[in-house]
């Protein structure tokens, strides 16, 4: 067992001396200081850089967020993800640039959703992909330490939910509103309390005597007294709220006792509890004793959550890599589950966090889209286009529990500078403007959407050139196509429907989305609706055609593949999902939802080729 | 000895206290030296090959084959967990939930061997870390598994060491998923003369000035080496040239036949090298191959005719297949334990391992079938005889009374039946008794007296199963020294009557018989507790309820509409659904009528309807026991069942049809093939209800009561409780 544990330990050891920057890893043992440390950090940094390791992505490769993707059907594989898998690492790191120094705090912590509080949150359980704990496990991620020593937490949903299952003693709140109109059975039930209390302390004072031990426990099983930490206490049972309000009120005469509400797990109070002390000195003793209780509690309960609620409570700019795929997974563990449709999502998501960067959609800015999806690749072009070199001071005064694994947010950062350094946008926030970010970045924040331009440019079925290969095209013009013979390259079933029929006789487009799906681009207006009409109706003139329908050739247009993400129809092959889809569109013929933003990039060198596979 | 035994009791009794990984450090140190430090086999993929070599020897020596399984969770949610209301096939569905959705990370596989000269047998404990790792790219499947947080903490608090795992457990391949990839190959070689011809037809338009290029500068190297071939006897002198001219082309031969490697180009430039070949030169191909010794290579081969050629195509087209048929070969991985487990027929020993068999077969055989009888017997077929202690020791009398009637979990056996060489074990009234010896082989040093495992680790785990079997043997009296040299356990005739009996699950105690795939439990009898009686066609369910509505509040409401005596009991299955069952058929019927026109009226007097207490929220929806099954058969796993009830898409519509079916009982009584059927007979109107009452052993009221307390606690701690019970469940009950 031992032995086992020296190898694992060394499997994080060798990987280290790949690393040069010093990151701070936090655990269990040391989460208190680090987040003492980290507030201060965030209070005086001007952004606050997120990244997260999570237990996988997409099951099938068409469930990844896609160039083809409106934001409504990016959002919703967006949201499936976020459901089942979790986060391992939440790297932050709050950073400013000073002079053109970018100065960050790197933080990495180690996240595991365990129950603390033995109330099935915040995880019943998760997924993970196996190529995604392997590729962590080639970076040198400890999964040990993870597991046995990682942060829990609960969202703000959960918190609330959670406090009637905790059932935790809390202290009476002093605003005892004076209850009005006290009826016969109310004057009963106080004076009852008050004579019990008032007997109880006399036999308080009595039992300080020397007595017999037996006749001492004797005595506290008929009163009914207990202990409360080293003081005497007693338990009043209560049937209702306004009980706990009358006990609260008769038990304000006793100046030496505390009243305690005892709440019943799943809601509402069971008893109180009054704590007898010994003088003023001690009763406020007690009191503060309670408060730090408390607060000890509160951080248990939330955990980790208390970094997302500093950041998020500082209103910095927050800077992600990813930010529609890191967000929905801040939202639904930190927050609360993911809402319905992405507005919503985004307004819950920019009254916690104003600010949003992400270096993705800075990265199109600059035109680099081939880049944008692959961190390190992004940092070579940058390296070799952008000539200012960025200097980077990292803060790290320990020099144990560091430099392990997990450089990803320092890159976001670096990232993050050269690209605003290429815009040419200044990055050195002025004292005392805070809350207000730079117009220059201001119009650059909170576009979610990784892969369609943002609705201030879009202008719905205006097809341009973008920089490179990209171009945007309605999505009135696309059609997919399944239900040919699987494997086959995109290249071949171009050249099948290349003579099949007039609409292919015009300049289209077919890229491979899966092995049993292709999406073909139309891009004269209004043949896709001919090709799809041909295809319902069976007229086709041309045997080929004929022949592949025969074969169990199928076409839709985008709104079946709406429907699918809708439905949340998550089979491996789209080519399944999409025939499922178009049987249950066949009842819910009628209820169509508008189309709101119908324009997407068409990327090349995004699609899934299976030619490169 | 005696003493240091003593010594050793106390060291554990203290480390287990502790839950530092340290803490075994000073455990070993302490501890004697006979074996105690000297770790348990463990293989991961780094010794692997050798593992297996070994391991193949000690299993085809043995006499039986003990083994155990750790996994990342048994149940995906909370209503997935084993209940007493659970039919047969209820239960099978459950399992083969948890068996497709958890991944297997340890597997304890222990040959035993009785060596007649020491009067002993001879353990050889070996622990694979196991992980479900893509070692075949490309068929488009994820391999994807789900945690359960809180078996992950039970591993956890047991040191699991889930790097070890990650990073160098050893990988598999299911049978079906080798089949699969070797199709997959076939089409993939069938295809690639077609491909490559529409290739040749369309790839040639050169769009780049960069490829146009390339291209060009390809041709005339290309031909320089050529014409050289053609005149021979210059050959050699063209080769310095070229190497003179660049680094990346060097002659050789590929299959006797003169060859141009192309090294150092990238994927692209290789395709046009390809292309170029292909377009300009009719006796010259090009191929990629990977050779026997050297890494994959590019060439440009020359052949002397048509016919060569396309022998040259075939020859090259045969290795590569060879090939990947290697890569998949080399992925099977620790599937090969398993076949060698099932090749060998050995008698396989687990502890209440029904789940682990379920996890055994997906993992390595295939997907799991629909029905537990087609699961069985096709079990059977890999593992024709398989023994489980725990039913062993719950139905043979003497056993459980050794046992003294207490629970039956392994390490309580294990302490109890095997006192030396149970760490922690009990001094108890065995110690007359006689017992078997156990000598422990790592490594071929043999200890006496080894115990370095620890408890929920497979290895260790399967260590004790084969112990406690070893002891329950020689309680049932078999002499192992009279067999010699040959044990034959499995045709034993004292074993005989347990072999191929597993608990489908134990909470219900119900033993499935794998020959038949039908349930054993009224044919063995069970010594334990007394089961209560279901018939599951007076069942209904209800889900989207309040989640503060009370068992008593549902019944009450219930005997207001259908009189008193209508309901005989109520089971939550989580906090928002709920069975009732009635004391007669037709009150299902009844009930599902009314409760359709309660919510088609919607007028004053059906708010005021007594069973609107029960509907209060507008979401409560109900349907029979078979509509269960059909929820339960889904691959979802919402956290509340009404939730997945939802999901898999069972509405008001459904009911409809589900109210028709529920009429016709005589046809559910054929699908519930197990024991139900008697139940049935036995509730026939009129003398029927005091038998099945009867059988409880107590008054239905009293019956009531004590349920409605227990049932309502189970909703307050319902949550609370899943965490425990599955912990109980890895932990092997």
């Amino acid at each position: 067992m031992l032995y086992k544990r020296f190898l694992c330990t060394q499997t994080a050891v060798r990987h280290r001396h790949s690393n040069q920057w010093p990151v701070k890893q936090v655990e269990k043992s040391n989460f208190s200081e680090a987040l003492a440390e980290i507030k201060a950090y965030i209070a005086n940094s001007d952004f606050v850089a997120v990244s997260l390791q999570k237990t996988g992505g997409h099951s099938a490769p068409w469930q990844k967020i896609l160039p083809i993707d409106t934001a409504e059907t990016a959002y919703i594989k967006a949201k499936h993800a976020a459901m089942r898998f979790q986060i391992l690492q939440f790297s932050v790191c709050p950073f400013s640039v000073k002079a053109s120094k970018l100065i960050a705090h790197p933080y990495n912590f180690h996240l595991f959703p365990r129950d603390e509080l033995k109330i099935g949150m915040p995880s019943y359980s998760f997924s993970c992909q196996s190529s995604y704990l392997t590729s962590m496990a080639r970076e040198g991620f400890d999964f040990n330490a993870c597991i046995y020593n990682g942060i829990s937490y609960l969202s703000r949903a959960q918190e609330s939910a959670a406090k009637f299952q905790i059932g935790h003693l809390s202290p009476s709140s002093s605003t005892v509103g004076s209850l009005s109109a006290h009826s016969v059975a109310d004057s009963l039930f106080s004076e009852r309390i008050k004579s019990r209390v008032k007997s109880w302390i006399n036999a308080r004072k009595v039992s300080n005597k020397t007595e017999d031990a037996l006749i001492s426990t004797l005595r506290r099983l008929v009163s009914g007294s207990e202990v409360y930490g080293s003081r005497p206490s007693l338990t009043i049972d209560v049937c209702s709220e306004r009980q706990v309000q009358l006990a609260l009120e008769a038990l304000k005469e006793f100046i030496d006792i505390v009243p305690l509400q005892v709440p019943v797990k799943g809601g509402g109070v069971q008893g109180v509890r009054v704590v007898l002390t010994s003088s003023e000195e001690d009763k406020n003793l007690l009191e503060k004793e309670i408060q730090d209780k408390e607060q000890e509690q509160r951080k248990v309960v939330r955990g980790f959550r208390e970094v997302i609620d500093l950041i998020s409570a500082s209103q910095k700019p927050v800077v992600a890599h990813n930010s529609l795929n890191d967000f929905a997974f801040i939202h639904s563990k930190f927050l609360a589950p993911l809402p319905l449709t992405m507005d919503e999502f985004r307004s819950t998501l920019l009254s916690v966090f104003p600010h949003i960067l992400d270096v993705n959609h800075l990265m199109k800015e600059i035109g680099a889209f081939e880049k944008m999806s692959n961190m390190p690749a992004a940092i070579s072009y940058l390296d070799k286009r952008s000539f200012a070199p960025i200097n980077m001071e990292i803060s790290n005064r320990e020099t144990d529990k560091v430099n392990i694994h997990g450089h990803n947010v320092l890159k976001v950062c670096q990232l993050f500078v050269k690209l605003c350094s290429k815009l040419k946008i200044s990055l050195e926030v002025l004292e005392g403007d805070y809350n207000q970010l730079s117009p220059s970045l201001q119009c650059h924040s909170n576009t979610f959407n990784p892969c369609s331009t943002n609705s201030r440019e879009s202008d719905a079925d205006d097809v341009r050139i973008w920089t490179g290969n990209t171009r945007t095209v309605s999505i009135e013009n696309l059609v997919f196509l399944w239900g040919f013979k699987s494997g086959i390259s995109a290249r071949n079933l171009k050249d099948l429907l290349c003579d099949s029929h007039d609409v292919f006789s015009e300049e289209f487009d077919v890229r491979m989305i899966d092995r049993t799906c292709a999406i073909v681009v139309l891009w004269t207006p209004g043949f896709s609706e001919r090709f799809l009409r041909i295809m319902d109706s069976g007229d086709i003139l041309s045997g080929k055609l004929k022949n592949m329908i025969s074969e169990g050739l199928k076409a839709s247009g985008y709104e079946t593949y709406r429907r699918v993400c809708e439905l949340g129809l998550w089979k491996p092959d789209l080519g399944e999902s999409l025939d499922q889809a178009m049987d249950e569109t066949e009842i819910l013929l009628e209820a169509k939802s508008p189309q709101e933003q119908s324009v997407i990039y068409w990327n090349n060198d995004e699609m899934i080729n299976l030619d490169d596979l | 000895m005696k003493r240091n035994y003593l010594v050793r009791v106390l060291t554990r009794a203290r480390t287990r206290t502790q839950t530092s990984p340290f803490a075994r450090s000073l455990c070993s140190s302490t501890s004697p030296p006979s074996g105690a430090d000297v770790a348990l086999k463990n293989v991961t993929k780094t010794n692997f090959e050798p593992a297996l070599a070994e391991l193949r020897r000690h299993i085809r020596e043995a006499d039986f084959v003990s083994i155990d399984l750790e996994m990342t969770g048994v149940t995906s949610a909370p209503w997935r967990e084993s209940f007493e209301f659970d039919r047969l096939d209820i239960q099978y569905l459950k399992i083969k939930d948890s068996a497709e959705k958890f991944a297997v990370v340890q597997f304890g596989v222990c040959p035993f061997r009785w060596d007649s000269h020491s009067h002993s047998f001879v353990a050889h404990p070996h622990n694979f870390y196991i992980f479900p790792r893509q070692e075949l790219p490309g068929d488009g499947s994820s391999n994807e598994f789900l945690c359960q947080t809180s078996s992950l903490e039970f591993l956890a608090k047991y040191q699991f060491d889930f790097n070890a795992c990650i990073y160098e457990g050893i990988s598999y391949l299911s049978r079906s998923q080798e089949d699969e990839a070797l199709r997959r190959l076939d089409s993939v070689y069938k295809d690639e003369f077609s491909e490559s011809f529409s290739y040749l037809r369309n790839g040639t338009q050169l769009v780049r000035m960069a490829d146009i290029l390339f291209a060009e500068r390809m041709k005339n190297i290309v031909s320089v080496w050529r014409a050289g071939l053609l005149r021979e006897s210059r050959g050699a002198e063209f080769q310095g040239c070229l190497n003179d001219m660049n680094q990346k082309f060097q002659s050789t031969f590929f299959q006797m036949r003169p060859a141009l490697v192309v090294n150092g180009s990238s994927s692209r430039q290789l395709r046009l090298i390809k292309m170029v070949t292909e377009k300009h030169f009719k006796d010259l191909t090009y191929v990629h191959v990977t050779g026997e010794t050297s890494s994959p290579q590019p060439l440009i081969v020359y052949t002397d005719s048509t016919t060569d050629r396309d022998l040259l195509v075939r020859e090259v087209k045969a290795c590569q297949r060879v090939e990947a048929e290697k890569k998949i070969k080399a992925a099977i991985g620790f599937r090969h334990v398993i076949d060698l487990l099932s090749s060998e027929r050995k008698l396989i020993v687990g502890h209440n391992c029904f789940l682990d068999l379920a996890h055994v077969y997906s993992k390595f055989v295939g997907p799991l079938p629909l029905t537990a009888e087609e699961f069985v017997s096709s079990l059977q077929t890999y593992f024709p005889h398989i023994i489980d202690t725990k039913v062993l020791l719950n139905l043979d009398d003497v056993l459980f009374s050794i046992m003294r009637k207490g629970s039956t979990s392994l390490s309580k056996a294990f302490s109890l039946l095997c006192p030396p060489i149970a760490p922690y074990g009990t001094s108890n009234g065995l110690a007359d008794k006689p017992r078997v010896k156990v000598e422990v082989e790592v490594d071929d040093q043999r200890f006496s007296n080894w115990n370095s495992g620890s408890k929920h680790e497979a290895g260790y785990d399967a260590f004790m199963t084969g112990c406690v079997f070893s002891q329950a043997c020689l309680h049932l009296g078999i002499d192992f020294n009279s067999h010699a040299p040959l044990l034959n356990l499995l045709h034993n005739e004292k074993l005989q009557k347990y072999i191929n009996y597993l608990y489908l699950s134990w909470v219900n105690g119900d033993l499935i018989d794998l020959r038949t795939g039908k349930s054993a439990t009224e044919s063995l009898g069970s010594t334990s507790v007394k089961r209560r009686k279901f018939v599951f066609s007076n069942m209904i369910l209800l889900w989207g309820l309040l989640p503060n509505l009370k068992a008593r509040d549902i019944r009450d409401c219930f005997c207001k509409v259908f009189g008193t005596s209508s309901i005989t009991s109520i089971y939550h299955l989580d906090d928002t659904s709920a069975f009732v069952q009635f004391s007669k058929p037709e009150l299902v019927s009844d009930f599902l009528e009314l409760k359709d026109k309660l919510k088609r009226d919607n007028d004053p007097i059906s708010v005021l309807h007594p069973l609107s207490k029960i509907l209060e929220g507008g979401r409560v929806r109900a349907g029979s026991y078979e509509m269960y099954k059909e929820i339960c058969s889904s691959s979802l796993s919402e956290m509340l069942f009404a939730d997945q009830a939802e999901a898999v898409g069972i509405n008001w519509k459904a009911i409809e049809v589900e109210k028709q079916e529920g009429n016709n009982f005589g046809k559910e009584c054929d699908i519930n093939a197990f024991s139900v059927c008697q139940d049935e007979k036995k509730t026939t109107p009129g003398s029927g209800m005091d038998d099945s009452e009867s059988s409880c052993g107590f008054p239905t009221d009293e019956l009531l009561d004590s349920l409605y307390s227990s049932e309502a606690q189970a909703c307050f701690s319902c949550i609370g409780r899943i965490a425990t019970n599955s912990i109980d469940a890895t932990g092997k009950m």
